[in-house]
């Protein structure tokens, strides 16, 4: 029996100066009634003894007196709040990691296995002498230290309290690493532990609270740590769950769309449900499913062409996680990008931009050099409308407000726009004849014949070319500006680089396919003719055009970050998730967003600026068949240790304190019925 | 025997029923001493007299009367004797009410069923010729007094028209009246509940006093028997207005019981030590029950 003072001093007294208010109630009479007696004496005779005026006297045998004094003492007992604990802890420093997965969220155990882990953290909290010092970690696929080592229990249960289910997968290893950081000497610490008695590193148990969602750990080296694993939730649970989902088009079909999902069935049972597909929140399709048991089965739906379009594939089955129950794709809005190519002439280069693949994402128009000092060009800058401009084998007076690709051309320079000057000129001896040395991208001299040695295979526009073969007459070496990356580079330097304009990118390539000279229009590289050449012409367009390729939208697991290629044309856009919140995303000198706000599953759309269609969506599902399998782990495998779970260890500390309430009420009770019935005294 | 329920009709009162007077009619009032009364009556008097009940001889002394010589005696003896026979005389009988204001309680009312009580006897006493004196504590010094089966109408009229009230004398005063006023020898039935802070006991000695042949009975309600009380009270004695509180609780009304207990047996003490019939009553309860029951045991009617 142990004592655990629930009271601050002032309340003690408070409390305190009940009992003496009570025995002074009773010598303050209350009201009396009156009653006419045919005579006193008999009363009189009868209270002589009793009127002794000894207040003890008085008080003797007062039941309804010691039933309040008991009720008194009842409640100062609770106050103390006595009980007693399972085992003798004493000074221990113990590490309570939560898992927050979405498989925690699981309601085989009521009211999930998340309130069940952190009521056993709770108690386990309860149990502890108050020399332990504790610490709570969450964790899902990252951990999250929600209160470092310190003594106060308030402290600790408002951690654990404020833990909040997660639809994140499982990874536990960043939360043992953060708690072996602090168990052993020689690793580092948290830094924002500052206003709290940092452990020094001496053994600790961890406690983890899981429902082993995870795999093997691994050779995790936890030094001094003793894991205890108390596994959360029933085994055998079943779950029915959604594997993955997405829409293509149909190969075969050029008008229509599939929808394919993979469906698992975690439990013991088969089960038989229907899977209903949802286009923008109306049912188009529904199928009956069957699924043997621990097996997993596919669906498909053939679906008419849409423009785009949310998706939702939802199984109609009640089991105990309700998240994966539910898939989301998206048909990507189709709107393909502008490309402008300004070219004298070059039909391998045209041939290349009207592939199939090429027209279905980007819409080409072609134009002479003649365009760029066209008035209507120069007056309205046309070249925002375009998300990529080619020149090839000429160059612009200003570089444009878009993304571009020079062809054996050189980039007017940046720091001084030339364009008066510049505007008498023909567009050809504008784009050939000066030797304008650009102030940002450095050129060389004109030399052949150009190998090529190294391709840049980290880079999307150059990962799938293959240079070795192609002959290259004529070209010069291209170094760009700072923060410019070379692509590709030949035996005299690098020749293909590209490098961020502010929002834009430019590449540069250092040599052109053709070339004027004074003799005419000569071939200056076999590239044109060579397999990698549209792949090469695809890829930029894509990169640069801020293409979008593929039917489906992206997904993500929750929680993942998502890399966003959006169109350079807009600075500002807006996601808004499932929720309905908006998140605002500001453009850097990166050309992709990345976007971590992916907690909640479900459908998300990217808006840009103003416009009212999005621009792009994307899906967060909770495709992971860890987080739907709800078996529960009977031991965790580390290494060559195997943690065998310990459920019965959590022996909470046994309070009292509302038993004796409750019995203080029922004496409270008692002595109202006695006081107003009088039914013994 | 049709005068006698003629008259139980005319004075049919509330106190005295005609099936009750038919009742008391075949009783007699007993007395446990003799003594001598006023007039000649149907008792046996203590003194010697003309009857046709012989009682004892005595010697002849000069003046006597002639006629009781007995004469057969003075054939045998050669002496002169004297026959004396037993005189029959009336009975004294008093009834005496407390009518303080603490006999206005209980239901019906103590004083009431004193009254009824008091005309019961009284009623008896009146069959048998008996000299009937009724008196409360009020009227102690000018009592009723009556003879005859025929007053019966104003006895019952002095008694219903009577009433507890607060200038009812203490009962000591009461009976220092009451014994002034009446010097007689005779059975008086004192009807109290001996609510009385001054006490019964000086009272009664008086009454003792007189060598009468003495009944107390004891009248007490259901209320002050059984106090019918709850919660914390201020009680108000109806007489002095004494007031006393209380917290009503068991051991209060334990010791209530106990305390009314030791009453009632201090009462029954006294009244034992001094000859005097104690007869405990409640008011509760019947007066001819009472009467036909109660005092028969105890000896007073017959």
């Amino acid at each position: 029996m142990n004592w655990i003072n629930a009271l601050s001093w002032p309340q003690w007294l408070l409390l305190a100066a009940i009992p003496p208010a009570v025995l002074s109630l009773y010598f303050l009479k209350l009201k009396r009634k009156r009653l006419e007696v045919s005579s006193t004496l008999l009363w009189r005779k009868t209270l002589e003894d009793i009127h002794v005026n000894s207040i003890w006297q008085r008080l003797r045998k007062n039941l309804l007196l010691y039933l309040q004094l008991a009720f008194l003492a009842l409640l100062i007992l609770a106050c103390l709040r006595p009980g007693w604990s399972g085992q003798d802890r004493i000074g221990e420093r113990r590490i309570y990691v939560i898992d927050n997965s979405a498989s925690m969220q699981a309601t085989d155990t009521s009211p999930s296995r998340l309130e069940l882990a952190k009521e056993k953290v709770k108690n386990l909290l309860s149990e502890t002498a108050s020399d332990d010092v504790g610490m709570v970690i969450a964790f899902s696929d990252r951990a999250d230290v929600r209160q470092g080592f310190t003594k106060d229990k308030t402290r600790l249960l408002a951690a654990v309290d404020s833990i909040q289910p997660t639809n994140h997968p499982t990874d536990i290893s960043e939360a043992l690493r953060a708690a072996a950081g602090l168990a052993n000497p020689g690793r580092s610490s948290f830094d924002n532990l500052s206003d709290i008695q940092v452990a020094d590193a001496i053994p600790a148990t961890v406690y983890l609270l899981s429902d082993g969602g995870f795999g093997d750990l691994g050779d995790s080296d936890l030094g001094q740590l003793k894991v205890e694993f108390l596994p959360i939730g029933e085994t055998g649970t079943a779950n029915v769950g959604v594997l993955s989902f997405a829409v293509q088009r149909n190969e075969d079909k050029k008008n229509q769309l599939e929808a394919f999902a993979r469906i698992g069935n975690f439990g013991e049972e088969p089960v038989e449900f229907t899977a209903s597909l949802e286009i923008n929140g109306e049912l188009v399709d529904a199928s009956s499913v069957k699924v043997a048991a621990k097996q997993e089965t596919g669906i498909l739906f053939e679906l008419e062409q849409i423009e785009e379009g949310e998706l939702a594939l939802k199984l109609d089955h009640e089991d105990a996680l309700s998240i994966d129950n539910t898939a989301y794709a998206a048909i990507r809005p189709n709107k393909p990008i502008s490309v402008l190519l300004v070219t004298p002439g070059n039909s391998a280069l045209e041939t290349a931009l009207t592939t199939g693949r090429c027209q279905r994402i980007a819409n080409v128009r072609v134009e002479s050099p003649t365009f760029l000092i066209d008035s209507a060009y120069l007056a309205n800058d046309t070249e925002s409308l375009f998300d990529l401009i080619i020149f090839d084998q000429c160059a612009p007076t200003m570089m444009p407000e878009s993304n571009t690709l020079f062809m054996g051309s050189k980039p007017p320079s940046l720091s001084e726009p030339k364009k008066d000057s510049d505007e008498s000129k023909k567009p050809s001896e504008v784009a050939l004849g000066e030797a304008d040395f650009s102030k940002d991208w450095q050129f060389g001299p004109s030399s052949g014949p150009v190998i090529i040695l190294d391709v840049n295979r980290s880079n999307p526009m150059t990962q799938y070319l293959e240079m070795g073969s192609v002959v290259i007459l004529e070209g010069m070496t291209v170094t760009p500006p700072e923060n410019g990356t070379v692509l590709m580079t030949s035996d005299s330097g690098p020749v293909f680089a590209v490098a961020p304009r502010g929002p834009f990118q430019d590449a540069v390539l250092g040599f052109g396919m053709l070339q004027s000279t004074s003799e005419g229009i000569q071939v200056n590289s076999d590239w044109s003719i060579k397999r990698s050449f549209p792949v090469f012409v695809y890829s930029v367009v894509e990169y640069l055009g801020g293409g979008i390729t593929e039917t489906s939208a992206p997904t993500v697991l929750p929680g993942n970050a998502i890399g966003l290629t959006l169109s350079n044309r807009f600075d500002n856009y807006r996601v808004v998730s499932p929720t309905g919140q908006k998140i605002e995303l500001t453009r850097n000198n990166e050309s992709r967003f990345t976007f971590t706000q992916t907690d909640q599953v479900g459908m998300y759309s990217v808006f840009a600026d103003e416009m009212e269609r999005p621009m792009e969506r994307f899906c967060v599902n909770l495709f992971s068949g860890r987080e739907s399998e709800l078996t529960v782990a009977s031991a965790i495998q580390m290494g060559a240790d195997k943690i065998e779970a310990t459920s019965n260890f959590v022996r909470a500390r046994q309070e009292l304190w509302r038993w004796i309430l409750g019995v203080g009420l029922v004496v409270l009770m008692v002595e109202w019925v006695i006081f107003n019935r009088r039914i013994f005294i | 025997m049709s005068t006698s329920l003629e008259t139980a009709n005319e004075t049919s009162s509330s106190l005295l029923t005609p099936e009750m007077m038919s009742r008391l009619e075949r009783m007699e009032l007993v007395s446990r001493k003799i003594f001598r009364g006023r007039m000649k009556g149907e008792r046996r008097s203590k003194r010697k007299g003309q009857s046709v009940e012989f009682a004892d001889f005595r010697n002849y002394v000069s003046g006597d009367d002639l006629r009781f010589i007995d004469w057969n005696l003075y054939a045998r003896m050669d002496r002169l004797y004297l026959k004396l026979f037993l005189e029959e005389e009336d009975l004294h009988f008093f009834t005496f009410v407390d009518d303080s204001l603490s006999m206005n309680f209980g239901e019906p009312t103590k004083y009431y069923v004193a009254r009824q009580i008091a005309a019961s006897l009284a009623y008896i006493g009146l069959c048998r010729g008996d000299r009937v004196s009724v008196s409360t504590f009020s009227t102690a010094g000018s009592p009723v007094v009556l003879r005859g089966k025929s007053n019966v109408h104003r006895l019952l009229g002095f008694l219903e028209g009577a009433s507890a009230n607060e200038k009812s004398p203490p009962m000591e005063e009461a009976v220092k009246k009451f014994c002034l006023r009446n010097s007689g020898k005779g059975v008086v039935v004192v009807i109290s509940d001996l609510m009385n802070k001054s006490g019964y006991e000086s009272a009664m000695r008086m009454l003792v006093a007189r060598e009468m042949d003495i009944f107390l009975i004891h009248l007490l309600s259901p209320e002050e028997l059984n106090p019918n009380v709850q919660g914390d009270l201020k009680l108000v004695d109806c007489e002095d207005g004494d007031t006393k509180e209380v917290s009503v609780s068991a051991v209060l009304l334990q010791r209530y019981q106990q305390t009314l207990a030791n009453f009632i047996e201090q009462a029954r003490s006294f009244c034992n030590k001094r000859s005097i019939t104690y007869v405990p009553a409640r008011s509760d309860q019947a007066a001819d029950v009472l009467v036909n029951e109660y005092l028969r045991t105890r000896g007073l009617v017959r």
